[in-house]
């Protein structure tokens, strides 16, 4: 049985005080200007803990930084050194992650451990504990995490859970990491308590009021309508833009570049990139396979809906809703997925 | 569609890859050998001398090839695993990497990433005959399966090797044709686009599926290995089925865009399948269960 336990505002700024003294890096929403944003704190007052505030990005830079080096060289006359960058990662601590963005991670860590595994992005994730912060309710009309079996108080890749309760939060461990968070700091916890189960029920039906879906309809749709006539319209509002993928908890795509520094140095580096970009896919011959805008698009959908699940068994989407807030064409997953979903006859 | 698992997965190389998967092994170019107008073989020697001992792999897997500076490009291995202590890529000299590639000079220094993806299964066509057909720079891939066959000559029956390039100067490997076409044990046949000959070429004219209908092949008992550009694939994967290929004895190599080569970028994913993964060879019938998007 896990733990739950209280903690104050007041503590949970003390928390903060004490995780950094301890050498941890602290991530928390912070308001900037134009809204709230995944940022390391040294305070606990910075930090914004709003039951319906979603930051504009999603958490996946702190595990998957937009860009990052894979090796620097040093060229030497006609010999080269290379020198890897150390896989020694600062612990971090996420105070107020979204249920969303932490399930983002655990469903990328499917692709990251292919096989081959990324230590890279295994090396962080250890690194890494979550501390999610339970949603009261949908952000806006965009959120719809239910629609993919996610949830305003789900768990999934969290190492704990905040609760709004009156005056403060009950923080309840998922993980091994959770537990030693709470009882490393026990302090700073009240006694045992639970959170009021009829409100997480409650903001959980607020949510599904959005979008309703059953994924495995969605995508059985997708596998037998790769040609369909939904795809041809679908990207005049696309610009190409990638803004999407950017904001995204699971878009993963990367290019790898050589960085020059000068004639004798330089980095190479992986870079965020997107399938929405028309050089994506260009072959040095000149051919793109994925030469339109549509088809571009109809890939994001695939690989997120179909491609994805088949392989991995996961919907690679967490309800976020950010790729539609974001973009500037107006163009909306949730109606898109409820296009699909009229066409294999209404929600589950 | 339908997920279909590797069909011919590649045994786990000799030389583990590195924890940082994306760290390249250092390796020093051997030898340059120019094959045709802006095409290139660099035969490459592991710089680590436990790396060049150990270093293995099995025919169509590809690699990430570096220059430091200008950044990584991918090949599939053009030498064949039977000829130990280096490898040869081939390329033509078309983007950034490749015209910095094609600027390096023997004793220079690049990077390896591999070996990666999975192999043409040549232990399950020992006994029996084999076709190769290539277009223009889609030799390399399949030389390294045409020297592995050779260097195994007698575990297979018939072996025949149909190659077209656009002119005679873009034949690639000229030196390899002659040696193939002096065995007695090889049936060549080069072909160049029509216009594309010149006054002492004794080849066909013509382009690729034609020649390989004129030459009407056996089908009986034999495998096909089939490379080239997209237009070369389309017309000559029906010309094989007129003759009598079933599609599950007809490979190919995908030559999609990549960056990681190992299944993680997203960028070489057609349809259910990542190519780097669960390619680079297929079969023609795999090739039908897919999207047109490679």
């Amino acid at each position: 049985m896990s733990t739950t336990a209280p903690i104050t505002k007041a503590n949970l700024a003390n928390l903060v005080a004490r995780l950094v003294a301890g050498g941890a890096r602290v991530v928390a929403p912070v308001r900037k200007t134009d809204g709230l944003r995944y940022r390391e704190v040294t305070d606990g007052a910075e930090i914004v803990l709003e039951p319906r505030g979603l930051p504009d990005m999603s958490l996946k830079a702190v595990v998957f930084p937009p860009t990052e080096p894979l090796t620097s060289y040093e060229r030497k006359g006609r010999d080269v050194a290379l020198t890897a960058p150390p896989l020694i990662f600062q612990p971090t601590v996420v105070l107020g992650s979204r249920p969303c963005d932490a399930a983002g991670l655990e469903i990328l860590d499917r692709v990251m451990n292919w096989d081959l595994r990324d230590e890279l992005w295994f090396g962080r994730r250890r690194a890494t504990t979550i501390v999610s912060l339970a949603c009261a309710g949908p952000a806006d009309r965009s959120c719809f995490c239910t629609a993919v079996g996610l949830a305003p108080d789900a768990t999934r890749g969290s190492d704990a859970l905040l609760v709004p309760v009156n005056g403060g939060f009950v923080l309840e461990a998922v993980t091994d990491a959770g537990e030693a968070l709470v009882k490393g700091n026990h302090d700073l916890f009240g006694v045992p308590a639970q959170a009021d189960a009829e409100v997480r029920q409650q903001a959980r039906q607020a949510v599904a009021a959005n979008l309703s879906l059953d994924p495995p309809a969605v995508q059985a749709w997708l596998s037998a309508h790769f040609e369909d006539p939904l795809w041809d319209p679908i990207a005049l509002r696309c610009h190409g833009c990638g803004a999407c993928a950017s904001v995204c908890p699971t878009c993963h795509c990367f290019d790898v570049v050589d960085e020059p520094e000068d004639l004798a140095h330089g980095t190479r580096r992986r870079n965020w990139d997107t399938c929405q970009a028309a050089k994506f896919t260009l072959h040095a011959s000149g051919h793109n396979p994925r030469a339109d805008q549509n088809v571009r698009f109809r890939q994001r959908v695939m690989h997120k809906f179909e491609i994805y699940p088949e392989r991995f068994g996961q919907v690679l989407c967490t309800g976020c809703g950010r790729c539609s807030r974001t973009c500037p064409g107006g163009q909306d997953l949730p109606e898109i997925l409820a296009a699909i979903q009229a066409r294999v006859g209404g929600a589950a | 569609m339908t997920v279909f698992t590797p069909s011919f997965v590649a045994p786990a190389p000799a030389v583990p890859y590195p924890a940082n998967v994306y760290q390249p092994h250092l390796v020093t170019i051997e030898a340059v050998r120019d094959e045709a107008p802006e095409v290139r073989t660099l035969r490459l020697k592991f710089n680590d001398p436990a790396v060049a001992e150990k270093f293995s792999f099995v025919t169509g897997q590809f690699g990430e090839y570096s220059v430091f500076g200008a950044g990584e490009v991918t090949f599939c291995i053009a030498s064949s695993p039977t000829r130990k202590g280096y490898l040869e890529c081939t390329f033509r000299a078309v983007g950034k990497v490749t015209r910095a590639m094609r600027d390096l000079q023997v004793g220079d220094v690049m990077g390896f990433r591999g070996p990666y993806g999975n192999r043409f299964p040549i232990d399950q066509w020992f006994g029996k005959s084999v076709l190769f057909i290539a277009g223009g720079i889609a030799l390399p891939p399949v030389r390294s399966v045409i020297w592995n066959v050779l260097d195994l000559r007698d575990k297979f029956k018939d072996v025949t090797i149909v190659y077209g390039a656009r002119t005679v100067a873009d034949l690639v490997y000229k030196h390899e044709l002659e040696e193939w076409a002096a065995r007695k044990d090889v049936k060549l046949v080069t072909t160049v686009d029509p216009g594309g000959e010149t006054p002492d070429w004794r080849g066909e004219i013509g382009f690729v599926p034609t020649v390989v209908e004129k030459l009407a092949p056996p089908s009986a008992d034999t495998y096909a290995v089939l490379c080239g550009p997209p237009i070369m694939i389309k017309f000559t994967l029906p010309t094989l089925a007129k003759l009598g290929f079933p599609d599950e004895r007809v490979f190919t190599t995908l030559e999609n865009r990549m960056k990681c080569g190992i299944g993680k970028c997203g960028r070489c994913n057609v349809g259910p399948v990542y190519v780097c993964k669960d390619g680079p060879v297929f079969t023609a019938a795999q090739l039908k269960l897919l999207p047109a998007e490679y």
